[in-house]
């Protein structure tokens, strides 16, 4: 049985799968859809996921369509090593660390970056355009964030919460990370695959609040996953100066 | 050592004690009353996952040192590390589909059915209490999201608009577990697992706080699964840990709804 993977960008949830999938050393049929062009909206795509949200997953009759249980699930049902830790605790920590980055450090981080990049993006097209475009978004949580992002609709109060929030996680996560050397504990994981597709690009988005000085532990453990094989070999799927943002983490590049 | 620190048998309080009872595990019961605020008080900064506690209120499990919280990921550990009857499905997409679920589920009904029974029954017992004392109470508690949770009962956040649009949304979720019923006897498969756990720890309360949401008439897989795991002589031992005998009016702030509105 092949995996069909639908995604964007190596990038936040597009790039959970991707990276998982290229640890275990599962091959996988790509298919790239542009979040920015709303393919992810159109009729041909929505027969395979009806809540028209990336990325989806299609192994045989089976098909994926939430991020992280899709990593749990390429971890349960393929060969290659493994990527949970063996011990229940370390499981238990990986999974908390998950939910931290989807629900609360994540948001905060996409609200920034919709504001200052998807939105201004997406306002190059005719607003009759981007209307008919959110009338064909199937989920009502999805209508109301691209709403926002679309027409910047982004309070002060909203932003100015987030970038708080964005510092506050910041900040836990340098802790974290000073005590554990990997997000479970002693294991690489499915947290570190999901955290880094979160923060690969926080020492460039979040100068001021990730950096040698103030978060000498995230940029440590950042780089550790960058010069990993499959790491590499996943952001070659970039089609844009996004997935570019990796490089960042070459050593030496920032003397 | 097993320690639980649990409260009232209802939503996230639930959920670890019927798990603990499916599995006959012996455990010690460290009772919280969260209406004095004694759940502030067990999670220092230092243990970064109960002190964030990413659901704000909720259950905590203390095994052999290591403080366990979130009530979906405390029932995974403990279907994962106790012995007994198993309550984590074996093939790989059935676990994906209880990962799913509790993660669909936690987002939606984790935030919504919290804020109508804090309505209809936390609120109206904080406002009997001395305002100036609670504000100095709730002054103190980090981080800032757990004490919003708290403050939005005292302050009306919830105006009738915000309820109107909370019901809505509850259908939603509701429908979508409906529809998974009327092809399975459980959420994750042939078998009951953690999903149903998680599930029914929220949905029970639900004919109660919006007879409309759930009810034989449009909802019936949903009622039948309901009196299914009610029956459950789990469930019926952690429903009977309740110390006021109400335990379907006991409520503590939830998830965080969506700040993307």
């Amino acid at each position: 049985m092949s995996v069909r993977l639908y995604h964007w960008e190596p990038n936040a949830n597009s790039g959970k799968p991707m990276l998982t999938l290229a640890e275990k050393g599962v091959d996988f049929e790509s298919h790239y859809l542009d979040l920015l062009k709303f393919d992810q909206h159109q009729p041909e795509y929505l027969k395979v996921n009806p809540d028209g949200t990336i990325p989806a997953m299609v192994h045989g009759s089976r098909v994926l369509t939430e991020s992280t249980p899709m990593m749990e699930y390429v971890d349960d049902e393929f060969p290659g090593p493994p990527l949970k830790p063996t011990d229940t605790k370390e499981r238990w920590r990986m999974r908390w660390w998950m939910r931290f980055f989807d629900s609360y450090f994540g948001p905060s981080l996409c609200m920034i970056g919709w504001a200052v990049f998807v939105g201004p993006a997406a306002r190059q097209r005719p607003r009759e355009e981007l209307e008919a475009a959110i009338a064909r978004i199937p989920l009502e949580s999805r209508r109301i964030a691209w709403r926002k992002a679309m027409f910047n609709e982004f309070s002060t109060e909203e932003l100015d919460e987030s970038r708080r929030r964005v510092r506050f996680c910041t900040g836990i996560l340098e802790d974290h990370l000073a005590r554990h050397e990997w997000i479970a504990g002693k294991t690489f994981s499915l947290g570190d695959i999901n955290g880094f597709n979160l923060g690969y690009a926080l020492p460039l988005s979040q100068p001021d609040n990730c950096n040698d000085a103030k978060t000498p532990h995230i940029m440590e453990w950042l780089r550790r996953i960058y010069e990993r094989p499959a790491t590499k070999q996943t952001w070659k799927h970039g089609r844009t100066a996004m997935a570019e943002r990796v490089k960042f983490l070459e050593r030496g590049h920032h003397a | 050592m097993l320690e639980l620190y649990t409260s009232e048998p209802n939503t996230f309080f639930l959920k670890p004690l019927i798990a603990l009872h499916e599995k006959q595990a012996k455990f010690e019961t460290r009772w919280i009353d969260t209406e004095k605020f004694e759940q502030f008080a067990l999670s220092p900064a230092g243990e970064v996952e109960a002190h964030l506690h990413l659901e704000r209120e909720g259950p905590l499990l203390r095994h052999d040192g290591t403080l366990i919280s979130n009530s979906f990921f405390m029932i995974e550990y403990i279907a994962e590390t106790l012995p007994g009857t198993a309550l984590m499905p074996e093939a790989p997409f059935d676990k994906y589909r209880a990962h799913a679920s509790g993660q669909f589920l936690g987002g939606h009904l984790g935030a919504l059915v919290p804020i109508l029974g804090c309505v209809k029954y936390l609120a109206p017992k904080l406002a009997a209490l001395d305002r100036s004392r609670l504000d100095a109470t709730l002054a103190g508690v980090e981080p800032v999201e757990r004490r919003q949770g708290w403050r939005a009962l005292l302050d009306g956040t919830y105006t009738p608009q915000i309820l109107a649009t909370a019901r809505e949304r509850l259908k939603f979720s509701v429908q979508r577990v409906e529809a998974t019923l009327a092809a399975d006897s459980w959420l994750a498969g042939p078998n009951y697992s953690i999903a149903d756990i998680d599930a029914f720890a929220m949905l029970r309360v639900i004919p109660d706080l919006a007879p409309e949401v759930v009810n034989a008439r449009d909802t019936p897989r949903v009622v039948e699964y309901l009196a299914r795991i009610e029956a459950r002589p789990a469930v019926k031992a952690a429903l009977a840990t309740s110390r006021s005998g109400k335990p379907a009016e006991a409520y503590v702030p939830g998830v965080e709804p969506s700040r993307w509105g």
